[in-house]
């Protein structure tokens, strides 16, 4: 430990500490420009400069980057380190004009204005090589450096044209304190903080705000650590050390009794139907870009705001997108009635913008959402009868200057109408997951024509599929609400339970097996079996059926060029005596 | 091989030192040995080049050994004669000697010119005397005795405490000891297995300095002899010399001396048979005045942009690659081994109380005898300026003496008695600096020094702290303003703010010193500032912005007949007047150019 007098104060710190950490211990700010506590002190802008003694001799030095020493007396604003920095500042105040922290440091100082030639008075860049050195020694991209020298002195990327080496991090604007590093994506290459709309600001993030757990995780595309192999100022950060970036992603196999498939769906892509302009036309928003807006931990604090930051005074909600449209998806979706009308209704108590919701027929089923539909219309959301037939900016009216125009067919009044709004929200329809086919022949169950898992029977066995001890829930299986999911997955758990509590569980009655003796190895039934029943015994040489598998549906029976595929009960002999018996009546 | 069997009746030394090469050298040795062949003497009479003689103003130079002839401002047109008169009929040519100014009688003999005669040879012991690209030579002249002494017979600490005796301080400018700076290394932790460094800082950047550049010119092999006692000292086994691009005698002499001593195995793997490893690597810098700072160097040597970093680290505990490393400048290393061989009491009974030994000065500007000298510190300007320099041209009247180049201050004339060592010198307000010497006569305008070297620091600022690039900017805007008669008093309040300011809180050696010039010319000369401000007048009529050219109109007839040629030359057709008659200047046409005061064959042409 090392005691120092900092402003007539006594303190006692680790040795290795600086000046300004001292001074911060004692809450005597020492301004400064070229500093981040994050990056290695670069002493260039010396506006931190402070009087300093040690053994009777005393300097001006850099307090981001000298260390106290045992018995050392600083002055943090002696007249001579007063002057020295208030002449710093104010020939930067000449230098780059449009700085804003060296004009804020420059009040505070007293300065207001500067008695040096300004070359540039939008100048911004302060040359406090914050940049440089997060770009060199934080990103490891060393896209940009200083060029020239003195007076001349600018930051650039080589040859001062856009560099290959820029992996378009953004770091450098990040750390930048004046704002004066623009972005322009000039090889098409993505930005990676700007790169979703709505989307995610940073590497590390929680998925949500309602996730559970509520664990950071790094993204690894946006993460400069797996771009150039260096930074990890997370790391530095992370007190608790809880960050390991050498982490790999682990498959794990598991056994299990049973198996609950609730993967979901995906979300209808408005930018299908480009009649809505989606991802085309400013503040057209999908259902789950609003939820985000209106999330209060989305990018806005909940706050439900156009582009350009102003609040909406309109607000269209078109249902159906995607859904009830032959040419797309024929089925309701059965959600989006509701949640277009809870946003109408957030949209009103948030905003008080006019709302119209644009329908074809509302689906208010069930308990207390017809009521909510009347609320709705207690709030003076307007409900036009006529499904949105295209959403544009292009005006034809002075009124619809500037504004987004829905175009539909009010079958009601019989008119077609056009209702310029600020923001259109659209009711996207749900879909099965791309990956749906995929799931289904994994887990040896069926789809129906729409691509949603099939259940064993509609009504006799709802969370059941044709495989015993996989279990659906959820909307992979269909549309569903969030009450409703919740209810066909108590049931499916149920399901699981009750079957591992029995210990064991009942095969068909019909399945087939193979005679060894006739099998000839030409593995036909083992690529036919649809339910993966049938696996190839390479020591002895045949086809094998797995009983708790089969589901008898005598595939194999049929194909089998050998005849060795029999089911039970429906063997020749059984067969033919079957015949027989029918037959001797006659 | 077979040049040293043989014997020879004279030696001719001619010095091949960049001033002379550029004044024909080569031409002038091919033209002696052209000539000593025709007279069938090639075998009595062999023609040598050497390094920098120093007396660079008479260059191109010929010393005659033995005998110590001195000849000067020879051309290709004497050498005939020369050969005949004097290397065959053994009559020396008078004609072709040194006369000294306002003296009749030449002087024949090089040790008998005052311009030799004070100076006490240490580093520069071999100028002239070796051709300094034959190892054989240095090694005939005791070179490589100290190495091997150092490396068989003393240990690392018997080296440092030999220097640290001597007094020996670095003579890259700021004077600090050199063998503490050795212990410092030696002691130093090395995080990579003991891996040190030993630099030789040759980025010679002043203006008119050209020590550094004489030295690896004219002697080599001292320098990587002081390298090798310096690294067993330290414990260093690379070594590097950091030169600029722009010195390529030096550069060609240096990498054919490093080639011979790896030849003659006095550099690399085990030299001497002692065990110890040790090998230079020449580095070329890009002529950045910045790098000859030790941490901008060290970035530029690791291929990073020469910019300064903060110190403390200094190199010795963290220099490059991040391990300890000595930086010692081209003369210091050339002064290590004499040390070593003729012992630290000898050394250090030359100089004064706290600077020992001798220092190498450039002497330039307005002297008599331009060159390179080496005196015994705490030898006073003045002997420096009128014994050895010759005093000032055209009996002018001495002004000022600039020293320690762009970071330098101006000494006047009254101090001219001061006895010349470190801390005389910066308490002078200048420095010592590589030891350029500007001499300065009464036609130099101390404003526009000023403003000459915040010109050169201001293009040589790095840019990376706020004071120095910023700060230079201004001084230099405000020093531009004032000679162009534009200043105001506050400027000066401003200057000197502005001056104490960067002094204070620059980063490196470069900031804190680019207000030197600044400084003692206001401290000495303030009253020309205010000429410059309150009257529109430069003393030295130096500020052409300050001048009122005025064609005197007796003069110009009276003896041009109204020649017109001012009104030729005149770019702005400010001048009136027709041939045979008297000329006029139209003073809001002039542009103050000063073409028509240079062309003025009868000095009609004024300036008020």
């Amino acid at each position: 430990m090392v005691n120092v007098t900092l402003d007539g104060k006594k303190i006692q710190v680790e040795e290795g500490t600086t000046i300004l950490q001292a001074a911060d211990k004692l809450d005597v700010k020492i301004p400064t420009l070229c500093y981040h506590p994050l990056l290695d002190p670069y002493a260039a802008c010396r506006v931190c400069v402070v009087e300093a003694s040690v053994k009777g001799k005393t300097d001006l030095v850099t307090s981001c980057n000298t260390k106290v020493l045992e018995g050392m007396e600083v002055k943090t604003a002696s007249e001579r380190a007063l002057k020295a920095r208030k002449l710093n500042v104010e020939m930067l105040m000449a230098q780059a004009p449009a700085a804003e922290p060296v004009k804020e440091i420059a009040k505070e100082l007293g300065i207001t204005k500067t008695r040096f030639e300004i070359k540039d008075p939008n100048e911004k860049c302060i040359l406090c090589g914050l940049c440089v050195r997060t770009c060199t020694d934080v990103v490891g991209a060393e896209a940009i450096s200083f060029i020239e020298r003195g007076k001349d002195r600018t930051v650039a990327p080589p040859f001062n044209e856009p560099s290959e080496a820029c992996i378009g991090c953004t770091a450098c604007a990040y750390f930048c304190p004046t704002q004066a590093i623009v972005f322009e994506d000039k090889y098409g290459r993505e930005i990676i903080h700007d790169e979703l709309h709505l989307g995610p600001v940073t590497a590390i993030r929680v998925p949500i705000r309602q996730a559970v757990p509520m664990v950071p995780f790094i993204d690894k595309d946006a993460c400069i650590h797996f771009k150039t192999e260096q930074c990890k100022l997370c790391e530095k950060v992370c007190e608790p050390e809880a960050i390991n970036h050498a982490m790999e992603d682990e498959v794990m196999e598991i056994d299990v009794g049973s198996i609950i498939i609730a993967t979901g769906y995906d979300i209808f892509d408005a930018k299908k139907n480009a009649v809505y302009g989606y991802g085309r036309l400013d503040n057209v928003l999908s259902g789950l870009d609003f939820e985000r807006l209106c999330n209060a931990g989305g990018p806005t604090g909940g706050n439900i705001l156009l582009k350009d930051g102003r609040k909406p005074e309109s607000v269209a909600i078109l249902h159906c997108v995607g859904s009830r449209d032959r040419n797309y998806n024929e089925w309701c979706s059965r959600v989006c009635c509701m949640y277009a009308m809870k946003f109408a209704h957030l949209v009103r108590e948030k905003t008080g913008a006019k709302v119209h919701e644009f329908y074809i027929d509302i689906r208010a089923f069930g308990k207390g959402y017809e009521e909510f539909y009347n609320r709705l219309m207690e709030e003076d959301v307007i409900f036009i009868r006529g499904k949105g037939a295209e959403v544009t900016d292009v005006a034809e009216t002075p009124e619809e200057e500037g504004k987004l125009v829905v175009v539909c067919e009010d079958t009601l009044l019989g008119l077609v109408r056009r209702v310029p709004v600020d923001m259109v929200l659209l009711g996207n329809g749900l879909e099965p997951r791309r990956d749906a086919d995929e799931i289904a022949r994994k887990f040896n169950i069926g789809c129906s024509h729409e691509g949603f898992f099939l259940e064993r029977h509609p009504k006799l066995g709802p969370v059941h599929t044709a495989s015993d001890g996989i279990f659906l829930a959820g909307a992979c299986q269909g549309p569903k609400d969030i009450p409703d999911t919740v209810a066909q997955a108590g049931a499916a758990a149920s399901e699981a339970m009750a079957m591992a509590d029995r210990g064991t569980f009942e095969l068909e009655p019909i399945t087939s097996f193979i005679n060894e003796e006739l099998c000839g190895a030409c593995k036909t039934c083992v690529a036919l079996c649809p339910y993966t029943a049938i696996t190839f015994d390479e020591e002895k040489n045949v086809s094998v059926v797995e009983e708790a598998l089969c589901k008898g549906c005598g595939t194999c029976v049929a194909a089998c060029p050998a005849g060795a595929a029999t089911q039970h009960g429906f063997d020749d002999e059984e067969m033919f005596a079957e015949i027989e018996g029918a037959l001797s009546v006659v | 091989m077979e040049e040293k069997e043989k014997a020879y009746r004279l030696h001719l030394m001619v010095c091949a030192g960049t001033g002379c090469v550029s004044n024909h050298a080569f031409e002038i040795k091919g033209a002696l040995e052209k000539e000593i062949k025709k007279q069938s003497l090639e075998n009595e009479v062999l023609v040598v080049t050497t390094g920098c003689n120093g007396f660079c103003e008479r260059g191109p130079l010929l010393v005659v050994q033995p005998g110590n002839i001195f000849y000067q401002q020879l051309t290709e047109k004497d050498i005939p004669h020369l050969v005949e008169e004097h290397f065959l009929k053994g009559r020396p040519v008078q004609k072709l000697m040194y006369t000294p100014p306002k003296e009749k009688t030449p002087i024949p003999v090089l040790s008998d010119i005052d311009f030799f005669k004070g100076q006490v040879l240490i580093a520069l012991r071999n100028r002239g005397l070796i051709d300094p690209e034959k190892i054989e030579e240095y090694i005939a002249r005791d070179g490589y005795t100290a190495m091997a002494k150092a490396l068989n017979e003393m240990t690392p600490e018997g080296i440092i405490e030999e220097i640290k005796k001597s007094g020996l301080r670095g003579r890259g400018g700021a004077g600090f000891p050199t063998g503490v700076k050795w212990e410092y290394v030696r002691n130093a932790p090395s995080t990579n297995g003991g891996v040190k460094y030993l630099v030789c800082n040759g980025d010679e950047g002043d203006p008119g300095a050209f020590m550094d550049r004489s030295i690896l010119e004219a002697d080599p092999h001292s320098v990587i002899e002081g390298m090798v006692i310096g690294a067993k000292a330290i414990g260093a086994s690379e070594g590097f010399v950091y030169v600029r691009n722009e010195y390529p005698l030096a550069l060609s002499r240096l990498n054919l001396a490093l080639k011979q001593a790896r030849e003659y195995g006095l550099l690399g793997k085990d030299i001497l048979g002692s065990g110890f490893n040790f090998d230079i690597k020449v580095h070329r810098g890009a002529g950045a005045f910045v790098c000859g700072e030790e941490t901008a160097l060290l970035h530029s040597l690791e291929g990073r942009l020469g910019e300064p970093r903060p110190r403390p680290p200094y190199p010795a505990e963290k220099g490059l690659r991040d391990q300890p490393t000595c930086i010692n400048n081209v003369e210091t290393w050339a002064n290590v081994p004499v040390i070593i061989s003729r012992g630290a009491n000898w050394y250090s009974s030359i100089g004064t109380k706290t600077s020992k030994g001798t220092k190498v000065f450039s002497l330039v500007g307005k002297i008599n005898n331009t060159g390179l000298v080496e005196v015994p510190m705490g030898i006073s300007l003045k002997e420096i300026i009128y014994n050895i320099g010759g005093g000032i041209p055209e009996g002018k009247e001495f002004k000022a003496v600039q020293t320690g180049g762009p970071s330098g201050g101006c000494i006047p004339k009254e101090k001219i008695d001061l006895p010349i060592d470190f801390e005389s010198l910066t308490e002078a307000g200048s420095m010592m600096g590589s030891g350029g010497m500007v001499v300065m006569d009464e036609d130099t305008c101390m404003v526009d020094v000023a403003r000459y070297f915040l010109s050169f620091t201001q293009d040589e600022s790095c840019g990376k702290c706020t004071p120095c690039r910023e700060g230079t900017k201004a001084m230099l805007s405000i020093l531009t303003r004032i000679t162009e008669g534009k200043g105001t008093e506050g400027d000066l309040v401003l200057l000197r703010d502005l001056a104490e300011s960067i002094k204070d809180s620059a980063l490196c050696g470069l900031g804190n010193t680019a207000p030197n010039p600044v400084l003692t010319t206001m401290q000495y000369f303030m009253e020309e500032y205010e000429t410059h401000i309150k009257d529109k007048k430069c003393p030295a009529r130096v500020c052409r912005q300050l001048n009122t050219y005025i064609v005197d109109e007796n003069t110009c007839v009276k003896d041009g007949r109204g020649c017109d040629l001012c009104k030729r030359n005149c770019a702005t057709d400010a001048i009136l007047g027709e041939k045979g008659k008297a000329h006029r200047v139209v003073q809001e046409k002039c542009i103050k150019c000063g073409v028509c005061y240079d062309v003025c064959n009868f000095n009609a042409v004024k300036i008020e």
